[in-house]
């Protein structure tokens, strides 16, 4: 095995599939899917579309996660959300036939399917249920990207940012034997340039604020491998 | 076959997505109205009771950001709300409000939804919709990073205008 995950090339065998928002589909339309999806692993950094750039398909990401990103007029990259396995990128610009809204880059190696506009309207016009899952996710970004919105406008602190982030996070735990019952070991595959980019400030800042978690042994960094040892603190530091 | 016209036939969003014969079933449950300025259409918070098809006149979106309302759009004729709250149940962001005489169809969310239960094909048009609100929240997003970034992040609050 050349990734650190298994290729998942056909979505009827796919064991994540229940658990995912796009892809639970009826037979019928996974058969579709089969026929007209393309697969492919991409490495860390790789763009899968651009900000701008006139749609011409939509990616499942299958595997990894991939940060979607636009810039500021001053040429700053900033961070509007991290996508997670399962979610459809690019679905806005496919459906409405507008340009890309974000650019999305891959975080870590990951697989993704993808499926020209063309034909993922036809499918979309074709199977009612992709139809029903599409919109299913669209409300969900749309309340994320209210809710960011929100947390914009409310968090004034770095720490408060930074102490919600790793929360957020760490509602994915990773599985480590021998951890205390109280920790929780969250992956970070983020560079502190690009939790600055995603919490809107400098990585000086971050350093520094991920320091004073650690001398007050609230985590501990040990490479992407994060453990939260005083989820209270972190609980306490936000206020919204 | 010759399908009678309806009254909010004239390119609305949903409209435009659907043949003939659903817009024809839609329009048995159409009721139209005029409303004044100021009038709230849809209210942020409280889930709506239909679908609100603005035919003609302008209203204003406004997002209740905790310490202030932004301002997040104007929309004119053809723009469809309450299209989220409708099939999903969630709550509504914004306010919509009429900025002058508005001439405005509703189609009641019981109703809608039952045509949508026969219909599943109806999804494609409802994703185009929540398709377009996503792309304003997300340009709003996108507006508030900016002006956070531009301000730094100890900076005073994004200030929008009201």
């Amino acid at each position: 095995m050349a990734y650190n995950f298994k290729i998942i090339e056909d979505c009827l065998k796919c064991t994540f599939r229940e658990q995912r928002l796009f892809c639970d589909l009826s037979r019928e339309a996974l058969l579709k899917l089969q026929n007209i999806k393309a697969t492919s692993v991409y490495p860390k950094g790789a763009l899968l579309c651009l900000e701008g750039q006139p749609p011409r398909g939509v990616f499942v990401l299958c595997t990894g996660r991939a940060k979607l990103s636009t810039t500021s007029s001053e040429g700053k990259s900033m961070i509007l959300r991290i996508a997670e396995p399962g979610e459809v990128l690019g679905l806005t610009a496919a459906v409405s036939g507008t340009p890309y809204e974000a650019t999305v880059e891959t975080l870590e190696t990951s697989q993704a399917n993808f499926i020209s506009q063309t034909e993922f309207l036809r499918f979309l016009q074709d199977f009612p249920d992709v139809g029903l899952r599409v919109a299913r996710q669209l409300t969900h970004n749309c309340k994320c990207a209210y809710g960011e919105i929100r947390s914009l406008a409310l968090s004034n602190s770095v720490p408060e940012k930074l102490a919600k982030l790793i929360l957020q996070w760490a509602e994915h735990p990773l599985e480590m034997p021998g951890k205390r019952p109280y920790e929780t070991a969250i992956r970070v595959t983020l560079t502190q340039e690009e939790i600055a980019q995603l919490t809107g400030t400098s990585r000086e800042t971050v350093s520094r604020v991920l320091s004073s978690f650690r001398k007050k042994s609230w985590i501990k960094v040990k490479g992407a491998t994060w453990t939260i040892l005083n989820r209270q603190a972190l609980e306490g530091l936000v206020t919204t | 076959m010759n399908t009678p016209p309806l009254q909010s036939e004239s390119a609305n969003e949903l409209y435009a997505s659907l043949p003939p014969e659903l817009r024809t079933e839609l329009a048995h449950y159409e009721q139209s109205v005029t409303v004044p300025e100021g009038t709230n259409l849809i209210k942020r918070g409280v889930l709506p009771d239909q679908l609100v098809i603005v035919n003609s006149g302008k209203v204003e979106i406004t997002f209740d950001c905790v310490r202030e309302s932004v301002s997040v759009d104007c929309a004119a004729e053809g723009k469809v709300f309450g299209m989220r709250a409708v099939v999903s149940g969630e709550l509504p962001e914004a306010d919509v409000t009429s900025q002058e005489s508005c001439h405005v169809t509703l189609i009641p969310r019981n109703a809608f939804l039952g045509v949508v239960r026969q219909h599943p094909q109806m999804y494609f048009a409802i994703a185009k919709i929540l398709s377009s609100d996503l792309v304003m929240a997300q340009r709003l997003l996108k507006t508030s990073l900016r002006r956070r970034a531009s301000k730094g992040a100890g900076g005073p609050l994004v200030r929008w205008p009201h």
